[in-house]
């Protein structure tokens, strides 16, 4: 079910209406509705395997409470191991292991032996990588005594399913979530005014910049050899658009239908890009996921290879972020868009310019062409490597890149489109997200305080208008490119 | 070791992971307070403590550590021992 269909409209006006007006007396059933409601949004979408996710919440919540339960060291990294295990191994089979076959058939096959390998015929869980992480943490936090088990099997199991951050995250820590489900919520009209505008600019991002880009370049990788590097840049600057007004788009709206039932739910992107280097960058993308890893593989990969220096720390980095372009699927162009993020990371670790806010904060003309030099050329380097993402392997990615680099860069580029004046109606609208994230980059989101000030009759105005955009804008739905993550 | 002995070598310490000419520690400070001070180079500091202090951490030990004097009351229990 998705946030943009009819049945997600009629699902959540039916909750609300429940959650606030039947069961707001009564914290246990309110819960229990939350549960209920994320069951059946996840059996909309995916029912054959929602007893996954049953039987998934209910191995950690019984591991959780047996780490806490015994004093053994040994005992606790044992079951931690298991529980850690058993979430990996759901990665694994449902998500990597067609991959490991395939690659490891066509390395046999590199050496001229023919082998009969199948790929299996596995369907991914909807939200998998993302609860499982849920779970993973959760563990490890219990484990390292960072948090205490729930005793509450209803909180913990509204944890790792909670219906608007199942499908593509964020992906919360228990604890920050649990304690939220363990007390009474109180409606708070200004935070779910909050999330109404969240969730207007998170539908603006997907339906009206994300799913109409798709067909922009579609048609242009699609026909990518009949056409100059210049075109391709072009491709590259909507792609990485298209793939951040998708994922921030559906993570506006999932922080938004969570603040409409009282939760607060953490944030994932903090305009990642005006970032001054690709530090920076992913610490302001994907920042649930970011931290995930940092804290619980780059983390204990750095404190193994600390007594290396700088070596230890840049093979932590590349290591950790292999892993980050594995998470998010299982090809080999994940893991090179990866292993380049890591590379990234090089020259900063060298030069020690990795800090944790730019120490540029001066206001001149050269330090703000400083620092826009700097946006620029992160920008590039993040745009050029997305381009892996949308490449359908590595050898057509390098394809594109000698297009790019070859004297067809400095020809004016072309789009093959049908719709010329539909193409640049939404080049208009990535510029007005931009504009709008500018001047809104020191909030959650650019329009959580725009026109706060002004009469309310111009701001509803402006609501109006996102709403008639979306309306009049909107393409044919696309499926959220995190979803199959 | 005196508390004041160990800051003292700890702001030595600091100062050289950081590239910073001084830099002046107290019970409170923490990663939030010094703006060098980041998941990148903060094993490169830790390893610079084990190796002054010659003593090991634990992972789980600098998990829970919250600022310069969890670092200190660590330090202390470790020589110690």
């Amino acid at each position: 079910m998705e946030f943009n269909s009819i049945l997600f409209v009629l699902f959540f006006s039916t909750f609300f209406f429940l959650y606030w007006f039947i069961f707001n007396k009564n914290l246990k059933k309110q819960n229990l509705l939350i549960l209920a409601g994320s069951y059946f949004f996840y059996a909309c979408s995916d029912w054959r395997l929602l007893s996954l996710l049953i039987i998934s919440s209910f191995i950690n919540y019984q591991l959780g409470k047996k780490i806490a339960a015994t004093d053994d060291e040994k005992q606790k990294g044992l079951l931690t191991t298991l529980g850690v295990t058993f979430g990996v191994g759901l990665l694994f089979y449902f998500k990597y292991l067609n991959f490991f076959i395939d690659s490891f058939s066509k390395l046999i096959d590199s050496f001229g032996i023919h082998t009969s390998t199948h790929s299996l015929n596995i369907i991914l869980p909807l939200g998998l990588s993302f609860y499982t992480f849920k779970t993973i943490s959760y563990l490890l936090d219990v484990n390292s005594e960072k948090i205490k088990p729930t005793k509450d099997w209803v909180v913990f199991f509204n944890y790792v399913s909670f219906f608007p951050t199942m499908i593509a995250g964020p992906i919360d820590r228990a604890s920050s979530f649990a304690p939220q489900l363990e007390k009474v919520r109180v409606f708070n009209y200004e935070n779910a005014t909050t999330g109404l505008r969240q969730i207007l600019w998170g539908f603006f991002k997907k339906l009206v910049i994300a799913d109409n880009c798709v067909e922009i370049t579609n048609n242009l990788f699609d026909n990518y050899l009949k056409l100059p590097g210049s075109s391709l840049v072009l491709g590259a600057f909507i792609y990485i658009v298209e793939i951040y007004a998708d994922f921030s788009g559906y993570s506006d709206m999932a922080i938004g239908f969570s603040r409409l039932i009282g939760f607060n739910v953490t944030k994932n992107f903090n305009f990642p890009f005006f970032s001054q280097n690709t530090s920076e960058f992913w610490r302001r993308w994907h920042i649930s996921l970011t931290s995930w890893m940092t804290e619980y593989v780059y983390t204990p990969l750095t404190f193994a290879f600390r007594s290396w220096g700088k070596s230890g720390l840049l093979l932590a980095i590349v290591i950790n972020f292999v892993l980050v372009g594995l998470w998010h699927g299982a090809s080999l162009n994940f893991i090179l868009f990866g292993f380049l993020h890591g590379c990234y990371f090089i020259p900063l670790v060298i030069n020690g310019t990795v800090n944790k806010n730019p120490a540029n904060t001066t206001d001149n003309f050269f330090s703000n062409l400083k620092r826009f030099i700097n946006r620029s050329g992160t920008f590039i380097l993040v745009m050029l490597t997305a381009m892996i993402l949308r490449a359908n392997s590595i050898t057509e990615a390098f394809h594109y890149y000698i297009k790019i680099f070859s004297k067809s860069l400095f020809s004016i580029p072309v789009l093959p489109t049908q719709n010329p004046k539909s193409d640049l109606a939404i080049i208009f609208f990535i510029f007005i997200m931009f504009i709008l994230e500018w001047f809104g980059r020191h909030t959650d989101f650019a329009l959580e305080k725009l026109g706060l000030k002004w009469p309310k009759i111009i701001r509803w105005g402006i609501y109006m208008i996102f709403v008639l955009v979306i309306f009049i804008f909107m393409a044919k739905p696309q499926q959220f490119v995190y979803a199959q993550f | 070791m005196e508390e004041n002995q160990i800051i003292e070598r700890l702001e030595k310490i600091f100062s050289s992971v950081f590239g910073k000419e001084s830099i002046v520690l107290t019970r409170t400070t923490s990663a939030g307070d010094i703006a060098e001070w980041n998941s990148l180079n903060h094993m490169i500091l830790i390893s610079e403590v084990e190796t002054a202090f010659n003593l090991k951490f634990k992972l789980k030990e600098l998990n829970k550590m919250q600022n310069v004097g969890d670092l200190i009351d660590l330090i202390i229990s470790k020589s110690i021992v």
